[in-house]
C-alpha cells in the first residue's frame, strides 16, 4: 500500500495535471479505506445477489450445469399457488406487524421519555426482549399460546371467554398469534430509535405551543408528530423491510402451519431452493420479493419526500 | 505493489478459490496403503449403529481408518445436498430417505452400484427395490429396512384388565384405545399416542389398501383419517394440535406410560433396550403386528429403508464401495442386529440372535411382529415425489386439525397434486 501513497510525486511540474492527480490520489486513497469492507460485501452478497438475478431466468438442480429458461419461472409462479398463498400471508404479516410495532414502540418511547425514578430499568427491560434469540423467544410464547395449557388461554377461561382461539393450532389465529410476538420482540429495539428522536425535538416548541394554549393531544399532534418524522420514516422503512423478510420465527413457531396458514415468502424460497433443489425458481421468486420491498420502499420515500415539501 | 498488481491477484486468487475446492480427486483404485475413509452420518452420539458398524468394519480391515463426518439429524438432507453440490469428496454418503437418495442419484451425484445389488448376496435384501432407479440401476445398498409395529405397555394392560392386542383391526384398535384411557390433567394415560406424522394415517392407508400416495385418487384415505379422528375426538390420543405446537416426542410418552399403545417403527426398539438399561425408563413393553384394515389377508406394514452410497467425487471410491458392501452384507446386518437395529438383510439367523438380545421380549406375538408378510415403501419415489410430500404433509395438519373435513382435505390434495406436481 505504501506505493499508492507514494505513487503522485507532489513535484509535479504543470498546475492543472498536477490538480487532476492529487484528486486522483484522494479518491484512490478514499477507496483504498473502503476496500477491505467492499470486497467482503462484494465477495458474500454483491456476487450471490447478481447470480441469483442471473439464476431467476435458469433451471439450475446445484449440480448440473444451469439451463437458460427465460421467463419460465415467472410464468410458474403466476400458477403456483404456494407462491400465492405465501405472498398473501407476508403481507398480512406486514400489515399487522408494521402498524402494531409503531404503536408500541411509540407509546413506549411517549411512556418512558420522562423523569420518572428507575426509568432506566424500564427502558432495559422493554429492549430486552430484542436481544434475546428468536428461536427461545418462539418456543416460549409457543407454549404461552397453547390452547389447552397454555397461560394465555386459561387467563381467556378465567376472565369468561368460552371460546378461546386456538393460535398456533388454528389456522386464522396461528397468524395473529406469530404477529403478536414479533411485535413484543421488536417493539423495545424501535422504542430506542423513538426515545432519540423525541430527546432531539427542542423544548421551546412544546413551550411555545403552551403559551398557545395547546393541550397536551395538541402539541403531540403538532409537534410530537412532526418532529418524530424522520425517525419514523426510518422506522417505518426499517420495519417494512424486516416484515417481507420474515422467516426465523416462523420456522420455529409454526413452520409454516397449520397447513399453510403462515407459509411466507422467504421460507417458500428456502423450501424451492433449499429443500426441492430449484433454484432458478427460488431466485426467481427472490428477485420478486426484491422488486416488492424495492417498490414498497420507494413509494414510501416519495410519500416522505412530498410531505417534507408542504 | 502498485494497485494494478494488486488487483489482478486479487482476482487471480478469487478465480482459483473454488477451483481449489473441487480439485484433487486421487482415486486409490488399488486401494492399497493406509486409507482413511470419510463417512457422512448423522447425530453419531444418538444413533449408536454407525459405531457399531465403523467397528465391526476396521476390525476386518485394519488398514482402512474410518473419519465420520457427523451432521445434526434435523440438518442432514439439506447439509448433504449442499456437500454434494459442492464437489465435496466424502467417500461414503449415509442416505437418510429415499426422496433424497432419488435426488441425488437423477443428479449423477451417486456412483453406480447396480453389480453388487443384483448379486446373490444382496437381492434379498428388504428395501433394496426402493433404490431401483430407471434402467434397472442401482446407486445405494439398504443396510436397516425398518418397519411399523405397535408397542404396547404391558403393565398398563394388565392394570386395565385387558388381554394384550395381537391381531387387531382398526376399529378394534379405536375402541380398545378408548377403553385403556383412563386419568384426567396432568396424570392422564392415553390409549395410544398418534405422532403428528402423515405416515400414520397416510402411509398406512397406502399399504393396506393399495392406493397410490402419488395420486391421482386420493378417496383410499379416507377410513383411516376416519379412524384417527375418531381417537383424537374420544380423547385416546393427545390431540393433535397439542402434540404439533408442544413438538410432544413418541418416545417420552411411551417411556414415561402417558400413552399405553404406541404404532411407530421398529427403530424405536433400539432406543428402549439402550434406555433401560440406562435406566432412564423401566417401562415393561412387546410389540404386535400393525392394526389392519378389514378385509386383507396377513400383515401389511410399511417402512422405510436406510442405504449407504458412494459418492461420484469420492477420494477412495474404491475402499468406499467395500465399507458399503461390508455394511449393508451379512456382517454388517450382524454387527447392527446386536444393538437392537433392524438390518435390511433380515435372514432367520440374525431375527432368532435379535430376539435373544437382553431387553427384547421373547413373546410369540413380538416375534410374529417382526416378521410381517408385507413391507410397502413409506412413500413411492419418482421425481414428484418431494412435491406432493408437501402438499399431503400441509393437508394433513389441516384435517387433523379440523381446519377442513376428511372429504374437503381429500378433494383439496386431489386439486393440489394435480395443478402443483404434475
Amino acid at each position: 500500500m505504501a506505493d499508492v501513497l507514494t505513487a503522485a510525486p507532489p513535484t509535479a511540474a504543470s498546475s492543472p495535471p498536477r490538480r487532476f492527480s492529487r484528486r486522483w490520489r484522494n479518491t484512490l486513497i478514499g477507496w483504498s479505506f473502503i476496500l477491505p469492507n467492499f470486497l467482503g460485501f462484494a465477495v458474500l452478497t454483491l456476487v450471490p445477489v447478481i447470480a441469483a438475478f442471473v439464476l431467476s431466468f435458469m433451471d439450475w438442480d446445484s449440480y448440473n450445469a444451469p439451463e437458460w429458461i427465460g421467463l419460465k419461472n415467472f410464468q410458474r409462479m403466476l400458477h403456483d399457488e404456494s407462491t400465492k398463498v405465501a405472498l398473501k400471508n407476508t403481507a398480512y404479516y406486514a400489515l399487522g406487524h408494521v402498524p402494531l410495532t409503531v404503536l408500541a414502540a411509540l407509546g413506549l418511547a411517549l411512556l418512558l421519555n420522562r423523569k420518572i425514578a428507575g426509568v432506566g430499568f424500564f427502558r432495559a427491560a422493554a429492549f430486552f426482549p430484542y436481544i434475546t434469540s428468536m428461536v427461545a423467544v418462539a418456543v416460549v410464547w409457543n407454549m404461552l399460546f397453547n390452547p389447552e395449557f397454555g397461560p394465555i388461554n386459561q387467563f381467556l377461561h378465567f376472565i369468561g371467554v368460552d371460546n378461546a382461539p386456538g393460535w398456533t393450532t388454528s389456522t386464522s389465529w396461528a397468524m395473529p398469534a406469530v404477529i403478536v410476538t414479533s411485535v413484543w420482540r421488536d417493539m423495545g429495539y424501535y422504542m430506542i430509535l423513538f426515545l432519540a428522536g423525541l430527546q432531539a425535538i427542542p423544548t421551546e416548541h412544546y413551550e411555545a405551543a403552551k403559551m398557545d394554549g395547546a393541550n397536551n393531544w395538541q402539541r403531540f399532534r403538532h409537534v410530537t408528530l412532526p418532529g418524530l418524522r424522520p425517525v419514523t420514516f426510518l422506522v417505518l422503512i426499517l420495519l417494512t423491510v424486516q416484515s417481507f423478510k420474515v422467516f426465523d420465527l416462523i420456522v420455529v413457531m409454526t413452520d409454516g402451519g397449520p397447513g399453510r396458514a403462515t407459509l411466507v415468502l422467504s421460507q417458500q424460497i428456502y423450501r424451492q431452493g433449499i429443500v426441492e433443489g430449484e433454484f432458478g425458481y427460488a431466485s426467481a421468486i427472490s428477485l420478486v420479493l426484491f422488486l416488492l420491498v424495492l417498490v414498497l420502499t420507494l413509494t414510501q420515500f416519495w410519500f416522505n419526500n412530498r410531505r417534507e415539501r408542504k | 505493489m502498485n494497485r494494478r498488481k494488486l488487483l489482478a491477484y486479487g482476482a487471480a486468487v478469487a478465480a482459483a478459490a473454488p477451483l481449489a475446492a473441487c480439485g484433487s480427486n486421487d482415486d486409490d483404485s488399488s486401494s492399497s496403503g493406509p486409507v482413511e475413509l470419510t463417512i457422512s452420518v448423522w447425530s453419531m452420539d444418538s444413533t449408536p449403529e454407525f459405531k457399531a458398524l465403523f467397528d465391526a468394519f476396521q476390525k476386518a480391515n485394519p488398514d482402512i481408518t474410518i473419519k465420520p463426518v457427523d451432521i445434526l439429524a434435523a440438518d442432514y438432507p439439506t447439509k448433504v445436498t449442499t456437500m454434494l453440490a459442492g464437489g465435496d469428496s466424502t467417500d461414503v454418503i449415509t442416505m437418510k430417505n429415499v426422496i433424497d437418495y432419488a435426488r441425488y442419484a437423477g443428479r449423477g451425484q451417486l456412483k453406480d452400484l447396480t453389480s453388487a445389488a443384483t448379486s446373490s448376496t444382496f437381492s434379498s435384501a428388504n428395501g433394496l427395490d426402493a433404490f431401483k432407479q430407471d434402467g434397472g440401476k442401482y446407486f445405494a445398498l439398504p443396510y436397516r429396512q425398518d418397519f411399523w409395529v405397535l408397542y404396547y405397555n404391558k403393565k398398563l394392560f394388565d392394570a386395565a384388565g385387558k388381554t394384550y392386542p395381537t391381531n387387531l383391526t382398526w376399529d378394534q384398535y379405536v375402541d380398545l384405545a378408548k377403553s385403556l384411557t383412563a386419568g384426567a390433567g396432568q396424570n392422564k394415560v392415553y390409549g395410544t399416542y398418534h405422532h403428528t406424522w402423515r405416515s400414520i394415517v397416510q402411509a398406512i392407508a397406502a399399504a393396506q389398501t393399495g392406493g397410490n400416495q402419488l395420486g391421482p385418487d386420493y378417496s383410499f384415505f379416507t377410513d383411516q383419517y376416519k379412524t384417527a379422528l375418531a381417537l383424537q375426538d374420544g380423547g385416546a390420543t393427545l390431540d393433535f394440535g397439542t402434540a404439533k405446537t408442544q413438538k410432544t416426542g413418541y418416545a417420552s410418552m411411551f417411556e414415561t406410560k402417558k400413552t399405553t399403545m404406541l404404532p411407530m417403527g421398529t427403530w424405536f426398539i433400539a432406543k428402549i433396550l439402550a434406555d433401560k438399561k440406562a435406566g432412564t425408563t423401566d417401562v415393561d413393553w412387546a410389540i404386535a403386528p400393525l392394526p389392519q384394515r378389514p378385509g386383507g389377508t396377513g400383515v401389511t406394514t410399511f417402512g422405510s429403508p436406510t442405504a449407504f452410497a458412494v459418492n461420484k467425487n469420492a477420494k477412495h471410491s474404491a475402499a468406499a464401495q467395500k465399507f458399503v458392501e461390508f455394511a449393508c452384507g451379512p456382517e454388517g446386518a450382524k454387527a447392527i442386529a446386536a444393538i437392537g437395529v433392524v438390518p435390511a438383510l433380515l435372514t432367520e439367523d440374525i431375527r432368532t440372535s435379535y430376539f435373544a438380545l437382553a431387553g427384547m421380549p421373547t413373546d410369540e406375538t413380538s416375534k410374529k411382529a417382526f416378521n410381517p408378510d408385507k413391507i410397502n415403501l413409506e412413500m413411492p419415489v419418482s421425481d414428484k415425489t418431494s412435491k406432493i410430500d408437501t402438499i399431503l404433509n400441509e393437508e394433513h395438519d389441516l384435517i387433523m386439525t379440523k381446519a377442513k373435513s376428511i372429504d374437503g382435505g381429500i378433494a383439496e390434495i386431489t386439486s393440489r397434486v394435480k395443478n402443483e406436481a404434475s
